[in-house]
């Protein structure tokens, strides 16, 4: 159940942006952020109180070739946590970064996506990988990595009875 | 004979000295070091002082967001226990209310009080380890022999409820919980509650040593802790008076009374006096939780027969808890198939070990390094899932 201040908020969001989020139930908005502008788009929610960024989550899909970014962000003041989603070209992988805005937390979100999905972001100074060493392939989780296949090719032992049933 | 005891005293940080370029020392803390738990600090050192950290994860990632669209949700709420391994049963739950929330299932009334009992009694075992750990880190070795003796109450408890002493092995599952106490268990938890009571009493807990060595220490100021995204028992410490359990209920956490006990200082000490307290605070919302558990199902009908390809309705949700640590939260997104097409896990260590834990590197003496890491509640299970 939308209570007054979630509906508040996003009455306030939808006018100032023209955008269209949703109150799917108590404390949680959901939107798409607008395509134009999306760096102000954050600043001005940070104002409105939006101080914690949980966490930055990238979906991969790869059909429709496009990454979706979707921002979890917390008010400790309203109590709310909005997701608000942007979409980005998959062949051109490259957005704003938030650091400014949201500072360290922001800075290693960016870190990790940028190691795992390959998406770049424009301003963030520190994307070294974070997990993986000397890594030269497909950022890993990316839908078109196969890592069974990778495992397959670089871990088994042809030469070994019991894993050359791998090999086919 | 002096030298000799020099090295055996000096394990609190790895040997591996290079002289770097501008004469100081580079020194690696971790990754495989007992005192830092699969977990890589590289420190430079110049003098007695750390001038900058740097964190070095990836020792103990596994790709479980990876692994997690590979598999039905029957196998993530076992892969799910792995994420952190000193508090599986939170992120048990974490899972199964993700799962819940895409399915749009109600999990009956009595085994919602289940999971906040063994979520509240995970905490306390996590926390007495957070306690152990950061007696280690600051030389005081009695304290941790109690923490882990203390700990096997608990554990006790969960091999009787879960049949799995640390892995409960999914039971805490989308739907419930796999099976109801078994006879006796509630005045077993009692029991154990009173134990953990007795712990709580023992002076030497608070150790002068202990506290002299903690008191202002890795000191995060409040701006800094919510710049750097530190949430849980380490942004209480700084000030500010947050819960995930309180300011967003899930589970029945909204009908207990319990409070979240914050201090000011922002240093080690602050947050191993808010880490005490919250065992006490846990212990309470048991206890209650013992008193009001109503009688019925433990899962949903339709889950106690697991059929296999039950298909996950389109759509993505993100979960929030609050474990031992601090904020945890789970992105499912479901393309209408049987495995989730993605999961994001977000550990509270993912940013306490990284940019928190820098912050608080820099500048403090090195032999405080261990005993400022700890008192961070670390868990690099969490950050390198």
């Amino acid at each position: 159940m939308a209570t007054q201040a979630d509906l508040e908020i996003l009455d306030k969001i939808n006018s100032e942006f023209k955008t269209k989020g949703e109150v799917r139930r108590k404390g949680r908005i959901w939107l798409d952020a607008p395509a134009e502008g999306f760096v102000d788009f954050c600043r001005w929610l940070k104002e409105q109180g939006f101080e914690h960024l949980s966490a930055i989550s990238a979906i991969d899909w790869p059909d429709e070739n496009m990454f979706e970014l979707a921002y979890h962000l917390w008010s400790y003041q309203d109590k709310i946590l909005i997701t608000s989603k942007v979409k980005i070209d998959r062949q051109n992988a490259v957005i704003d970064s938030v650091t400014e805005i949201w500072n360290g937390s922001a800075q290693v979100h960016e870190r990790e996506i940028h190691e795992l999905f390959g998406i770049k972001f424009e301003g963030n100074n520190n994307l070294t990988p974070l997990f993986l060493e000397d890594w030269q392939g497909l950022p890993p989780f990316r839908k078109d990595f196969d890592w069974r296949e990778y495992v397959r090719a670089n871990y088994y032992d042809r030469q070994n009875e019991r894993e050359r049933v791998y090999y086919g | 004979m002096t030298g000799k005891m020099n090295a055996s005293v000096s394990t609190t940080v790895s040997q591996s000295q290079d002289v770097a370029e501008d004469g100081g020392y580079d020194f690696y803390f971790g990754p495989a070091h007992p005192g830092s738990g699969n977990f890589g600090v590289k420190l430079k050192i110049a003098g007695e002082k750390v001038a900058s950290a740097r964190a070095d994860p990836g020792y103990l990632h596994r790709g479980f967001e990876k692994l997690m669209e590979y598999r039905l949700p029957i196998q993530n709420s076992v892969l799910s226990d792995r994420i952190c391994v000193l508090e599986a049963l939170n992120w048990n739950l974490i899972h199964a209310e993700a799962v819940e929330e895409l399915m749009e299932i109600e999990p009956p009334e009595r085994a919602r009080f289940i999971r906040v009992i063994m979520a509240e009694l995970s905490r306390i075992q996590s926390h007495i380890i957070w306690f152990g750990a950061f007696c280690i880190g600051t030389g005081f070795q009695t304290g941790f022999n109690l923490a882990f003796g203390y700990r096997d109450y608990v554990l006790d408890l969960f091999e009787m409820i879960t049949g799995g002493r640390v892995y409960p092995a999914g039971y805490i599952c989308p739907g419930g919980v796999r099976r109801d106490f078994p006879d006796g268990a509630t005045q077993k938890i009692t029991h154990v509650l009173d134990q953990i009571g007795r712990m709580l009493r023992i002076e030497e807990m608070e150790n002068p040593g202990l506290v002299a060595r903690a008191k202002g220490i890795g000191v995060l100021k409040l701006q800094d802790a919510i710049k750097l995204g530190a949430t849980g028992p380490v942004l209480r410490a700084s000030g500010m008076e947050t819960d995930v359990r309180k300011d967003d209920p899930y589970e029945v956490y909204d009908r207990f009374d319990f409070e979240v006990p914050t201090r000011g200082e922002g240093d080690a000490y602050a947050r191993y006096l808010v880490g005490i307290e919250e065992i006490r605070q846990s212990v309470r919302i048991i206890k209650q939780a013992l008193q009001q558990l109503p009688e019925g199902e433990v899962i949903e009908p339709k889950f106690r027969r697991i059929k296999l390809a039950t298909k996950i309705p389109e759509g993505d949700v993100y979960v929030r808890n609050e474990v031992a640590r601090g904020e945890a939260g789970m992105y499912m997104v479901s393309d209408g198939g049987e495995r989730p097409y993605r999961v994001k896990i977000r550990g509270p260590s993912f940013l306490h070990m990284i940019p928190v834990l820098e912050h608080v590197l820099t500048g403090a003496q090195i032999a405080d390094v261990p005993a400022i890491y700890w008192s961070l509640n670390v868990c690099p299970a969490d950050l390198d899932r």
